[in-house]
């Protein structure tokens, strides 16, 4: 997939079509996702959007692209493995990224068999995407496994919790933060899951960082710094230049 | 020897007749020579320790069972149902458009995004397809999300509550059977066949009865494979071959003679006296495809 994308940025040939629900400032052409469902082009598509989650617009644009036979970043099976924290912590571990000690379950009580206090818990179902709790004691474990797991139904994903987890911004794996071994994570991570836009979550400790999570940004989260970064890398990735 | 991990949820032992099935795979892939364990969720950890892993819990890339399927993907284990099967079967646009694609015959199918969910768009719909039209959630299983409207309020009251969690959904033409035909199909091959049955005065397998947290079912009429139609098994193998060489449930309506999918279920339903009726030997030949 890369060194298809690295011939095709070396061919010159202009096949690129960015599907974006974000307004860019760049001078690529983009098309809105919903005109490009309607469309059955063929080119090698960048969907950009702030959400890629399972059965969102931003997950079938992907799925669109794919079925009429395009190259896309990201590819719908990224896009379901990076949000979901254990098969995000497996592949990131596969490819030398990070990570802390993990554990799925439901049982409040297994996560204490294992883990020391404070850990931090990532949800693992259908619908809450958004954050993580962190549990300083028995009675907080119990209450957020409880919510996480939306009553037991579910599963979560807790971490032992040994440093402070930091939220990242990264667009396609560049971030504001200046933390070079975040800057690694994030980059990383970019070339494992191909996830152009996105939230880390990244646990610092004793001058490592480790990924703990990664997950759809709000659009009300991106701010005109973010838009210019995001533009800009746009604009680099299809080998055009830039309109500041 | 293959030491086989099954993935279930506690749920899958609530119906004894499921229950049964399950000890019968146990006691088939022992009978074999393999090792098989149940595991649960809180036993994820131990994948690594198994050869294969078949899940019996549901299905989604938004449930466990994914992060068990995908888990033994990454790990090189022998899985069904595999990661990309779920990915398609659990959404069921993603699968009517690769019928679309390579000319499986399905149901007359519209796919309706919640931008173009307004009043102009719903009179086409019911001009097309007539009254009543079925309206499907993408994440349909057990006859969960598939309603019927006949009217736009209707309409859209059911497609409000399926927007929740997709940003498209599925309104096909209302097409009433006595029953489906239900083909479970292992590794390209046919592995049992079935006829799921309405209950009477339905016009779906399994019905929510109102007010109640229960599900009357249809009964399941078994055939020997052997002796299922010819075009009717050419259909199942047919859509199955554009999703994976896994384990699926093939439902299939009879309409003047010719054969339209409903839909290709991954982790089908396996129930002692029902799928397994004619055909004894498909845990075996589960079991072998599992420790191939």
């Amino acid at each position: 997939m890369l060194k298809c994308f690295s011939d095709f940025l070396l061919s010159g040939v202009s096949c690129l079509l960015v599907v974006s629900n974000i307004n860019l400032k760049t001078n690529v052409p983009t098309t809105e996702p919903s005109t490009f469902l309607k469309s059955s082009v063929r080119d090698f598509i960048l969907n950009i959007n702030n959400d890629y989650r399972y059965m969102r617009t931003g997950y079938y644009v992907s799925l669109h692209a794919e079925i009429l036979g395009n190259d896309v970043i990201p590819t719908t099976e990224n896009a379901v493995d990076a949000y979901r924290p254990p098969i995000l912590l497996t592949r990131a571990a596969k490819n030398g990224i990070p990570i802390a000690p993990f554990m799925v379950t439901d049982s409040a009580k297994q996560i204490m068999a294992e883990f020391a206090f404070p850990v931090a818990l990532f949800p693992v179902n259908p619908f809450s995407f958004n954050g993580f709790q962190t549990a300083k004691n028995r009675t907080a474990l119990y209450k957020a496994v409880k919510s996480l797991s939306m009553n037991y139904r579910y599963v979560v994903c807790a971490q032992p919790l040994k440093g402070e987890i930091s939220s990242i911004k990264s667009f396609f794996g560049e971030c504001a933060l200046e933390d070079p071994r975040v800057k690694a994570v994030a980059r990383k991570v970019y070339e494992v899951f191909q996830i152009p836009v996105c939230k880390l979550y990244v646990q610092r400790l004793n001058g490592e960082a480790r990924l703990c999570g990664l997950q759809p940004l709000k659009m009300e989260e991106l701010q005109p710094s973010d838009i210019d970064l995001l533009s800009k890398m746009v604009s680099r990735f299809s080998g055009k230049g830039w309109s500041d | 020897m293959t030491r086989i991990a099954c993935f279930v949820e506690k749920y899958n032992f609530s119906n004894s007749r499921e229950a049964e099935a399950l000890q019968s795979f146990r006691q088939t892939a022992e009978k074999l020579g393999h090792e098989f364990h149940f595991i649960f969720r809180n036993g994820l950890s131990k994948i690594p320790e198994y050869d294969a892993v078949f899940i019996r819990a549901t299905t989604d890339p938004l449930y466990t069972a994914y992060v068990v399927s995908k888990t033994a993907w990454e790990l090189g284990l022998r899985v069904v149902d595999d990661p990309i099967s779920i990915k398609i079967c659990a959404n069921k646009i993603h699968q009517y458009r690769l019928f679309e694609k390579y000319g499986v015959p399905y149901i007359p199918t519209v796919f309706l995004s919640r931008e173009e969910f307004h009043h102009k768009q719903i009179a086409e719909i019911f001009e097309l397809f007539g009254k009543p039209v079925v309206i499907k959630a993408p994440y349909t299983s057990f006859s969960r999300y598939v309603e019927k409207a006949s009217c736009e309020t209707s309409f859209r009251d059911i497609a409000k509550r399926f927007f929740r969690r997709s940003d498209y959904i599925v309104v096909q033409k209302f097409m009433p059977s006595r029953f489906d035909w239900r083909v479970g199909v292992l590794n390209g091959e046919v592995l049992y066949v079935c006829k799921y049955m309405m209950p009477k005065g339905k016009w779906k397998h399994g019905v929510k009865r109102r007010g109640k947290p229960s599900f009357i079912w249809g009964r399941t009429v078994t055939l020997k494979r052997d002796n299922a139609p010819q075009r009717l098994k050419e259909t199942a193998l047919k859509a199955c071959s554009i999703i994976g060489k896994g384990l699926y449930g093939v439902d299939i309506k009879e309409v003047n003679g010719d054969y339209v999918v409903v839909e290709v279920n991954d982790n089908p339903s396996i129930y002692k006296g029902q799928e397994d009726l004619r055909d004894k030997d498909i845990y075996e030949k589960i079991l072998r495809f599992l420790a191939e």
